[in-house]
């Protein structure tokens, strides 16, 4: 994945000079959250966008998930115009957003039912996914009845199971205790070295975007501009929080980019 | 599990219990209080005098026909207004331009909906069941209207935004997240609408009915016969806490209660 980064490969999503403004309607205000952005996210690439609160992350996401347009620049995917959501680009957000009206198994299923899959298909394809989260206990069970990190592992699954091109993810681990966010951490990279696609994660911790990522892009402060990206060439067998953080690269990577975050803030 | 199992359910008999509790004081109220304050028997009939008529009213069938009169009446009206309601409730959240356009008109006639319809209704439809239907639906629509809006209104963002990148069509939105996202809100305007029914069917048929249990109690009153018209009043809350009890908890606890929705 590293290499195809690296040498160019093909763009899955590509930004061209993106400007991102919210309207306010009621109050008639408008505020630019991301600025002539230009970014490339790399086919089968993990990548990670790191950067203040308020830097205009989501607001990144959005666009890219089709939930708003740019006012200017362009956004596309395959060379093609995004103009609204779709199950091509599946985005997992912080507040888990399961469905708490359906079980873990209906949730994990629900891409497959929008797209018309019989109901008997689409369970089994999603119960494969739930062993994959290790929720096979709880596939019966309503969202409430689980805990934070259970319920984002439902949430990653639902998003594989309906198989996009692209996974977007939106500081999907903030909500969770700190124990439970470094086994999240190891479990998603497990689960993505064996279902590989092209991954947009999105945080303000720099100790998780380089523990993720292939490349990390830093952004400016409001309104979000690309500050630099930073390559992350720890192998990937590597990625072991009980031995990564003395890895000397590792550590190395993390002040480059802590660097990066910070000089813009101080 | 056994035991967490049947905390609730202990809990759900107890509450029981204590909720019976006023139930017995205002009945022992009732039974004293007439012979120590001197309340002549024609104002305020004793609980016997009431059960007298009860029993007398059931054998001649008067009073199963009023109720029946009533609740056919009543479940016509529930129908009408809530079929109405839901439906225009989802229109109005989901739809910018139907909120712009209906929102101002449905304000005015809130503020007039109900009985204040009795006297043009008597003129439109006459004395009797029209009227009294008229009178009903009207209620339950504003009753029930804005419990589906602000549902719908109060479901996260997130929710939709997750389901439309997991290829959600608009239909599907409907029924996997606006329906059961506005469940509980909709639930409420369900049970409150049907409170308010009763009410304006009471008060409509008083005015401009020709049976039913409204026009039981008011034809009473021409006789001075309080005992009908408190074994009426007791009717009507028997009924409704029947109903309460036997048709929205269950709905309840199948869904919203189960989701987690509502504790
Ligand atoms: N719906 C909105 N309306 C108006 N302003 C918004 C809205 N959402 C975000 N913003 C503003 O856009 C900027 C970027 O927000 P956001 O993308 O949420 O940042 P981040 O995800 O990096 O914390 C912030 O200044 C925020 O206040
Ligand atoms: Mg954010």
């Amino acid at each position: 994945m590293n290499t195809a980064a690296l040498t160019g490969g093909t763009p899955k999503i590509s930004i061209r000079d993106m400007t991102l403004v919210h309207v306010n309607e009621e109050r008639r205000q408008s505020n630019v959250a991301v600025e002539n952005l230009t970014l490339d996210i790399m086919e089968n690439e993990f990548l990670c966008v790191v950067g203040p609160s308020g830097c205009g992350k989501s607001t990144l996401l959005s666009a890219i998930a089709g939930f708003m347009q740019p006012q200017t620049g362009t956004v596309t995917m395959n060379g093609e115009r995004i103009t609204k959501p779709g199950a091509d680009r599946g985005v997992v957000f912080q507040e888990y957003a399961l469905l708490p009206w359906k079980t873990v198994l209906d949730n994990v299923a629900l891409g497959l039912k929008f797209r018309g899959v019989p109901r008997a298909d689409r369970e089994a394809k999603a119960m494969e996914y739930i062993a994959m989260a290790r929720l096979t206990e709880a596939a019966k069970k309503y969202p409430h009845e689980l805990s934070g990190g259970m319920r984002q592992r439902a949430a990653v699954a639902r998003t594989l199971a309906n198989t996009p091109e692209i996974m977007m993810m939106d500081e999907p681990f903030a909500a969770v205790d700190a124990q439970t966010r470094l086994s999240l951490q190891e479990e998603l990279l497990r689960v993505w070295n064996d279902n590989p696609i092209t991954v947009l994660f999105i945080t303000h911790s720099v100790e998780e975007a380089v523990f993720l990522a292939d490349r990390v892009a830093v952004l400016t402060p409001g309104p979000g501009k690309l500050r630099e990206i930073v390559e992350i060439d720890i192998p990937r067998n590597a990625r072991h929080w009980d031995t990564i953080t003395s890895d000397p690269e590792f550590i190395a990577l993390r002040d480059r980019v802590m660097a990066l975050v910070r000089d813009q803030n101080g | 599990m056994i035991a967490r199992r049947s905390r609730p359910f202990m809990r759900r008999g107890s509450a029981a219990l204590t909720g019976i509790l006023p139930f017995i004081a205002l009945f022992a109220a009732w039974a004293l209080l007439p012979a120590l304050a001197g309340i002549p028997e024609f104002k305020l009939p004793s609980p016997g005098k009431v059960l007298n008529t009860f029993t007398n009213m059931m054998a001649d069938g008067s009073l199963m026909a009023h109720v029946w009169a009533s609740l056919q009446r009543l479940a016509a009206g529930y129908l009408l207004g809530n079929l109405i309601a839901i439906p225009l409730g989802l229109a109005i959240a989901l739809n910018r331009a139907v909120s712009e356009t209906l929102t101002p008109v449905l304000s005015f006639f809130q503020s007039i909906a109900g009985i204040a319809w009795v006297p043009l209704a008597i003129i439109w439809f006459g004395v009797g069941k029209g009227s009294v239907l008229f009178v009903i639906a009207n209620t339950i629509f504003f009753a029930s209207i804005y419990s589906t809006v602000i549902g719908v209104r109060t479901i996260p963002r997130v929710l939709f935004r997750a389901s439309l990148s997991h290829g959600a069509s608009r239909w599907d939105i409907i029924s996997n997240v606006v329906i059961p996202g506005a469940m509980v809100q909709i639930l409420v305007g369900l049970r409150t609408s049907m409170a308010y029914g009763w009410r304006a069917l009471v008060a409509g048929e008083m005015i401009a009915g020709t049976d039913g249990v409204g026009y039981m109690t008011l034809e009473a009153v021409q006789w001075y016969q309080a005992e009908i018209v408190i074994l009426g009043m007791i009717v009507i809350g028997v009924l409704w806490l029947l109903m309460d009890a036997l048709l929205f908890t269950p709905i309840e606890r199948v869904t919203v209660r189960r989701w987690g929705m509502v504790r």
